[in-house]
């Protein structure tokens, strides 16, 4: 297929957490508010006058500083941002919310605020923790829209001058969803047989779209969805089998690269940055606040394992399974980064539930941070697709 | 009868005393401890036999 | 803050008996050559609770449905070594101390027993009491049971305890076959082994199965909140017991999650009611209450005790006291009550004698960070070998406000925001989550407190609340001056860490930092890895 003309742009932006479009952005007198937890609901930092930015450490080196600090046992995602923000990669930042969600990121930040890693010379910047329900249901919602009252609004409102009203947060709302509806277009050419866009090239727009200021992506994302429409596919699809992705935090475009590059297609992306669910555009009505209405669909929608009861652990895994037939998986590749807890547990559920209850091939693995290159990850995808292969041939046998 | 309750306390004091020197040995000498980690290994084993329905 | 040096004490009183207590183990052997000669008074009274174990474990297995209990369970075999887990709490201790502990240890003991005898009896592969069975409300291992506290008539069991808790207290290698179990399932090995554990029980079909319905909660980190998943996979969808997941929030100390936590015990105590068909019962609630209190009056006292030069309820007996005391029984039990009480009038007594529990004590320590639960009496060992008193431990700092405990519409309300409280605050949670302050800023306020000299900070390797403040620890140690000691422990796998591995790091910087010879060099290297 002929390159998308805007792909090495995206690429661009994911080079740098301090990427060109933030730095414009703070340039027109936006304030940028940091997070890294996907149940941070992120219309609410993206308010006229301020924008989110998720944080990743694109092309880490050595982490270790991180290291001694959280020492060899927290997840190398963690790690490396605590690194990244010691050498003062994140300086930019205007503010910090963080979820208490799972005990690594929180800690992460926790250090960074105690090394004052971030926030120099900032008089009003703010460090603020969520509390985030662990069950999806009225309770839980009250809790979600008290603290994101008090931990977002409240500092946004009082440090910056920020409108946080219904108001503001309706057009946030209709903003973001903009763009989700762009990106839920383009991954639907995902869906094709014979597809028009590739994995990595959609998990490229997708990952500047939680990195770079929305409003200064939309027009390069409407004319690569024009692009789309018209692009051709090679004569015959590129890979053996298309696989879904699922689990922890992956932001490093060079995994689902290498996935590719060992013969299979990423269909869809069930992961922490990804777009299933985190780019499902948010459905507002006029008789309830906004508010309340965006943190009951980021409660009842969010894949995130540390919701605790049974609806939501069965409903993560029948997600899957429903997704897996949407994009007309042949597999599913479950996925953790290596000392996530959460999806440790949730890999192996997920995994083995996916596998014998719902018949799908199910490869689990874990990786680091950043995969580079790894041979052995390769050798893994690889007869993973020769296992779907096998299956496929003894399926049309019988 | 003095002689019959006499003999009665002989015989509680012996038993008492026996129950004593036995029981005192095996505390201070370990002796239960010892005899339980000789029974483990077979106990063990007796578990590995065990049909269990091991899955998820 | 300042830390203060702290002069060497020495012991006026001679220690009677056995003071090399290394002689006594058996190279690579599984238990000891015998028991410890503590002087005539000392050994009888040691040997007449030593009688009373015995008692308490034959009157447990006369029972045939017990019997058939016992070889239906691979982690009952640990329950062979429970002599031998009091030896190892009171190794060195006379007087006094040797009664505090055998207060603590025995009564521990009967708790756990009648646990067991209960799982027996409802157990549906074994006694198969269906009537007795539904008056079971199941918890975790690790959960605070304040929602049980209106229920007089129903019986609040952790399956867990006995299986994987207790376990490793007795033998430090029981889970290692749960844990393999686990892995073998595609668990990594890098997550905290004891919800790893409970999930390799569950998974090896070795939980008893009985109970009207069961209240998990998210107790202490993000493993144990998923391991509750695994478990409640086979509970609730093949043994058919319903189960409510109580969150109890993990920013315990902001006023803006209490309702949250308040609303989330009254839908558990509504839960409770719903499945078994017993009310609630505020007069039994606030009976419960004022014992709750007592018992932290009492723990409160033994605190400010130990902030004096003569600290009398200390150590690793009072870190398992305080967590069955406070979470297991939570006012429940009278008994403990009046344990609470014996031990206070023995702590009065030792005070005023100016008692001292090894002959010197050459450092007060603070312990910090998630214990090593196959070397809990490792605090016994620091104390005999080091002469390093451990003032108090981070499982034994927790809630010290009294709850209401008189009945008022008032204090009905408030007593759902009380078991909140208890709840959030939940042994270790309430330290490992909550922010920094609970963790970091209050360890270096405790040592202040407590005129310690030193931290010994228990480093459980897979405890990831812990790690993430472990270069902040010492950073702020070292901006003190305070002498740290990092101890790595794997919390349930003494593969990863062995005992003696626990000890080398202690021996290791006592030498090297601090220049000193051990108190009782024969407990310096011990070869127990083979042992219970």
């Amino acid at each position: 297929m002929k390159d998308l003309k805007h792909l090495i742009y995206f690429e661009d932006l994911l080079q740098e957490a301090h990427n060109d479009l933030i730095r414009q952005a703070q340039e027109e007198g936006k304030k940028c508010i940091g997070y890294m937890c996907e149940n941070v609901p992120e219309p609410l930092l993206n308010l006229p006058g301020c924008f989110s930015a998720r944080l990743r450490a694109p092309r880490t080196g050595s982490i270790d500083v991180g290291t001694y600090y959280l020492t060899s046992f927290l997840c190398e995602y963690s790690r490396a941002i605590l690194e990244r923000a010691l050498e003062g990669g994140y300086n930019f930042l205007d503010g910090m919310v963080t979820p208490d969600g799972c005990t690594m990121l929180n800690r992460c930040v926790e250090n960074m605020e105690l090394l004052k890693a971030a926030g120099k010379d900032k008089e009003n910047f703010f460090w603020d923790y969520m509390e985030i329900p662990m069950k999806a249901d009225y309770n839980g919602l009250n809790l979600y829209v008290l603290q994101c009252k008090n931990h977002i609004l409240k500092p946004l409102a009082e440090k910056y001058g920020i409108d946080v009203s219904d108001e503001a947060i309706r057009k946030a709302v209709a903003e973001h969803n903009h763009i989700c509806e762009l990106l839920r277009q383009i991954g639907d050419f995902r869906k094709l047989d014979n597809p028009t866009i590739t994995g990595y090239e959609y998990n490229v727009l997708c990952l500047a779209s939680y990195v770079a200021p929305k409003y200064l992506i939309v027009d390069k994302l409407e004319e690569t969805l024009e692009e789309l429409k018209t692009r051709e596919p090679d004569d015959k699809p590129w890979f053996k089998a298309r696989v879904l992705v699922v689990g922890s935090e992956v932001d490093d475009t060079d995994f689902i690269k290498l996935i590719e590059d060992s013969g299979a297609f990423v269909c869809a992306d069930r992961f922490c940055y990804g777009s299933l669910p985190g780019r499902d555009p948010i459905e507002l009505t006029d008789d309830e606040d906004a508010l309340t209405q965006i943190c009951r669909q980021y409660m009842y929608r969010g894949e995130c394992p540390r919701y605790m009861n049974t609806e939501k652990m069965d409903g993560r895994r029948e997600y899957v399974d429903k997704l897996a037939k949407k994009y007309k998986a042949d597999g599913i590749i479950y996925q953790q980064m290596k000392f996530c807890d959460p999806w440790a547990y949730e890999k192996m559920m997920g995994s083995h539930i996916l596998r014998n209850r719902y018949d799908w091939p199910v490869l689990a693995v874990d990786r680091p941070y950043t995969i580079g290159s790894s041979g052995q990850m390769r050798t893994r995808v690889q007869a993973f697709m020769e296992s779907i292969d096998i299956k496929k041939i003894q399926k049309e046998e019988q | 009868m003095k002689k019959i309750a006499l003999k009665a306390l002989l015989y509680i004091l012996t038993g008492g005393l026996a129950f004593f020197v036995v029981t005192f040995t095996v505390y201070f000498f370990n002796l239960d401890m010892k005899l339980t980690s000789a029974i483990e290994p077979f106990l063990l084993k007796w578990y590995d036999r065990i049909p269990r329905n091991q899955h998820l | 803050m300042a830390v203060k040096k702290f002069n060497k004490m020495v012991n006026p009183e001679k220690i009677k008996g056995d003071t090399r207590y290394g002689d006594l183990y058996k190279p690579h052997g599984k238990v000891r050559k015998r028991r410890e000669w503590r002087g005539v008074g000392d050994t009888l009274y040691d040997y007449s609770r030593w009688l009373g174990i015995m008692l308490t474990l034959g009157k447990f297995m006369s029972k045939p449905r017990n019997i058939k209990f016992f070889f239906r369970y691979r982690w009952m075999a640990n329950y062979l070594a429970v002599p031998m887990m009091v030896d190892r709490f009171t190794q060195g201790l006379r007087g006094e101390y040797l009664r505090m502990t055998h207060e603590e240890q025995d009564l521990i003991i009967i708790d756990v027993a009648k646990l067991l005898n209960t799982m027996a009896r409802a157990d549906r592969r074994t006694g198969n009491d269906e009537e007795f069975s539904k008056i079971n409300v199941l918890v975790d291992e690790n959960e605070m049971t304040a929602v049980m506290m209106g229920f007089p008539n129903l019986k609040c069991t952790s399956r867990e305890t006995p299986s994987t808790y207790v376990s490793v207290l007795l033998n430090q290698h029981a889970m290692e076959h749960y844990i393999d179990v686990a892995q073998e399932y595609g668990l990594p090995g890098d997550v905290c082994p004891m919800p790893e554990a409970e999930a390799g029980v569950s998974i090896d079909d070795d939980a008893p199965i009985f109970g009207a319905c069961a209240v998990q909660c998210n107790t202490t980190c993000d493993g144990s909140l998923l391991g509750n998943g695994v478990i409640s996979e086979r509970l609730e969808k093949e043994d058919g017991i319903p189960v409510f997941q109580l969150p109890a929030p993990l920013r315990h100390k902001e006023d803006d999650v209490q309702e949250y936590a308040a609303e989330e015990i009254r839908r558990a105590i509504a839960f409770i009611e719903e499945h078994t068909g017993h009310k609630w019962d505020w007069d039994y609630y606030f009976e419960c209450a004022k014992r709750v209190n007592f018992a932290t009056k009492c723990r409160n006292e033994w605190l400010d005790m130990n902030k004096t030069d003569y600290p009398q309820i200390f150590g690793g007996n009072l870190a398992l006291y305080t967590e069955t005391n406070y979470m297991a029984i939570c006012g429940k039990v009278p008994e403990f009550e009046r344990a609470d009480r014996r031990l206070m009038k023995l702590a009065e007594k030792a005070y005023k004698k100016r008692k001292m529990a090894a002959p010197e004590y050459r450092h007060r320590a603070i312990v910090w960070g998630v214990q090593s639960h196959y070397y809990m009496d490792f605090l016994v060992w620091l104390l005999n070998c080091w002469g390093i008193v451990p003032l108090t431990d981070m499982l034994s700092c927790i809630n010290t406000e009294m709850i209401a405990e008189t009945d008022t519409p008032e204090n009905r309300e408030q007593a759902y925001y009380d078991m909140a409280m208890l709840t959030e605050e939940m042994i270790m949670r309430n330290r490992t989550h909550g922010g920094y302050k609970v963790l970091l800023d209050d360890l270096f306020e405790f040592v202040e407190q407590y005129n310690a000299d030193m931290i010994i900070l228990w480093e459980h390797i897979t405890c990831k609340a812990l790690d993430g403040m472990h270069g902040m620890f010492e950073d702020r140690a070292r901006e003190l001056g305070v002498p740290l000691i990092w101890v790595d422990h794997q919390l349930f796998d003494p593969r990863v860490v062995s005992r003696q591995g626990v000890r080398d790091q202690v021996n290791s910087y006592m030498r090297t930092v601090m220049q000193e010879e051990p108190l009782d060099p024969t407990l310096e290297v011990l070869d127990d890895e083979n042992s219970w």
